[in-house]
């Protein structure tokens, strides 16, 4: 689903982000991608969606190669992309609904035509009946669960988060993790960003290690499976 | 278009995301009209600022409309007496009646001419006692020192100043003229000044259309920085830039519609008024000038300029700012 083939980024100013990384997640597999904070992790999940290019190398998604996609088809490759984000990026002056809805406006539903997935993603991540709420009236958790469904609305076969458990409690995040672990289970891709190792360990999936740009461990050694290893980091 | 391949069981519990061509053709209009009463639900939310731009592309435009309404009535004006080429034709005082008599008749079946009018020196000299205010004056004179005259009028086709200074040549070298005029040049002056104040107006309208196109595109620049966040934001859930661009249109859009209207009301007051002022000087004229004004044609000119002009400024911002913002 992504191949990653000697993939450099260098950020103008000379801060080189990510350093000739190779990797390749499965379709339907479900990775986290963790390291310090700078390790290149944003950056990683950025080129999967084209919000940065790499300086060397190829990003392929399900085959095709990034470097050939043009500006004008951009959106329609994050239309087949989920994306969760730390700060959930929510639309504070439109409702849930309006806000998880909206990818759906974007490919041409009507409202109407739209409310029977707006709710069944909303059910998914158990937000159902808040739709006409504002993201304001709503807690954090709750409020990345809207991310959440937002992403999942329009059935992408790839999801990208990045720290989506950042600012929740250890059982809000556990919640959100199992979330994404049943989307795997459906057979969608997932890649976790994260630093909460204890809750890699947990969920028992493969991991990813980023270092100072380098990917120093694709997880494949260890069975799928990365133990807590604080001294990796 | 989609890149990436959607698995079946993925799909459970909801309809299929491919949508057909079709469908896709009627949702753009759907999506258009939504798009169009949304950004003009938009303007409500924010009625001063909104008003105040429209206010200054209609008052822009006002100007312009109403020298239009100006340089249209001096032209029909100008038009009515260009049609009105007479040739006046000064007899020689020696001739005898009969002769004249012939000459008229002569002049009268020439293909050139519509009619003419004989005004002899009596008549002329009492139609001078009676308009120039040298009455009593003129009694004092011994002899008539005014000559026969034959006004021509000349037919329909020989009007042109061209063909009338032709025609006018023709009866100069009659036997019986002494002399004739036709009194052309204060017409090309006229024509001329009309040209000198159309152009200037021209020139003005022009600089005040510039000014909305650039008000217009400010606003909207304003107004595309003011949701900069949710423009990343759409732009991360796939939207085209087409699609992010369109409620801005529709704003120039509604700019131009509200404008333009706004001008035909600014337009329609100034040309009452305007009008008003010119009844009173016309009438110490013991005329009946009015103004003609707007006519239905001028008023949908009017308004397409406006909206054309709308569209452009917001094209203009469109274009060049929200392409530039893009996802962090």
């Amino acid at each position: 689903m992504i191949r990653f083939e000697q993939v450099s980024k260098t950020y103008p100013g000379g801060f080189q982000a990510l350093n000739r990384v190779n990797f390749q997640v499965a379709a339907g597999e479900l990775a986290f991608l963790t390291g310090h904070s700078g390790a290149g992790k944003s950056t990683l999940l950025r080129l999967v969606a084209l919000m940065e290019r790499p300086t060397l190398g190829r990003v392929l998604i399900n085959g095709h190669d990034l470097n050939k996609i043009n500006r004008r088809q951009i959106p329609y490759l994050r239309r087949d992309i989920g994306m969760i984000f730390q700060d959930h990026r929510l639309l504070m002056d439109k409702t849930v609904f309006d806000n998880v809805a909206l990818p759906l406006y974007i490919e041409g539903y009507t409202q109407s035509e739209a409310r029977k997935r707006v709710q069944a993603a909303l059910d998914k991540v158990g937000l159902g009946g808040q739709e006409r709420k504002y993201p304001i009236m709503l807690s954090g958790g709750e409020q990345q669960r809207v991310g959440i469904a937002r992403a999942i609305v329009n059935k992408p076969p790839l999801l990208l988060a990045d720290e989506p458990t950042g600012n929740l409690d250890p059982t809000l995040s556990l919640e959100i993790m199992n979330l994404f672990e049943s989307f795997h289970q459906v057979g969608v891709s997932v890649l976790i960003a994260t630093h909460d190792l204890a809750l890699v360990a947990r969920m028992r999936h493969r991991n990813l290690v980023l270092r100072n740009g380098a990917m120093i461990d694709d997880g494949l050694a260890s069975g799928g499976y990365e133990p807590l290893d604080e001294g990796a980091y | 278009m989609g890149f990436l391949s959607r698995k079946s069981d993925q799909r459970k519990g909801a309809k299929a995301v491919k949508i057909s061509a079709g469908r896709r053709f009627l949702m753009f209009f759907v999506n258009n009209f939504q798009q169009a009463i949304g950004s003009l639900g938009e303007l409500s939310r924010t009625p001063m600022a909104s008003l105040m731009t429209i206010a200054v592309l209609g008052l822009s435009l006002t100007l312009p409309t109403t020298l239009y309404v100006v340089v249209k009535n001096a032209q029909s004006i100008s038009a009515e007496w260009d049609n009105a080429a007479e040739i006046n034709v000064f007899l020689r005082k020696d001739l005898r009646p009969q002769e004249i008599q012939t000459f008229r008749e002569r002049v009268r079946l020439m293909a050139e001419v519509e009619r003419v009018e004989f005004i002899d020196k009596e008549a002329g000299l009492a139609e001078f006692r009676a308009n120039s205010g040298f009455g009593s004056a003129i009694d004092y004179l011994q002899t008539n020192p005014l000559p026969d005259v034959l006004v021509v009028i000349p037919a329909a086709d020989f009007q042109s100043v061209e063909r009338a200074r032709m025609l006018l040549t023709t009866l100069e070298q009659e036997r019986e003229v002494s002399s004739a005029s036709l009194d052309l040049k204060w017409l090309e002056r006229l024509q001329a000044l009309v040209r000198v104040i159309e152009n200037s107006f021209a020139a003005l309208g022009l600089l005040l259309c510039t000014a909305v196109v650039l008000i217009v595109g400010n606003t909207i620049r304003l107004a595309i920085l003011n949701r900069r966040d949710e423009i990343m934001i759409m732009k991360l859930v796939g939207a085209t830039d087409a699609y992010i661009q369109r409620p801005f249109l529709y704003t120039g859009f509604w700019y131009g519609v509200v404008g333009g209207i706004i001008a035909w009301l600014a337009t329609t007051i100034l040309v009452i008024w305007i009008d008003s002022s010119i009844v009173k000087f016309s009438s110490l004229y013991e005329s009946d000038m009015s103004l003609q004004g707007l006519s239905l044609n001028d008023m949908l000119v009017v308004w397409l300029v406006a909206i054309g002009l709308g569209l452009f400024g917001s094209w203009i911002a469109v274009r060049r700012h929200v392409s530039a913002i893009e996802p962090r």
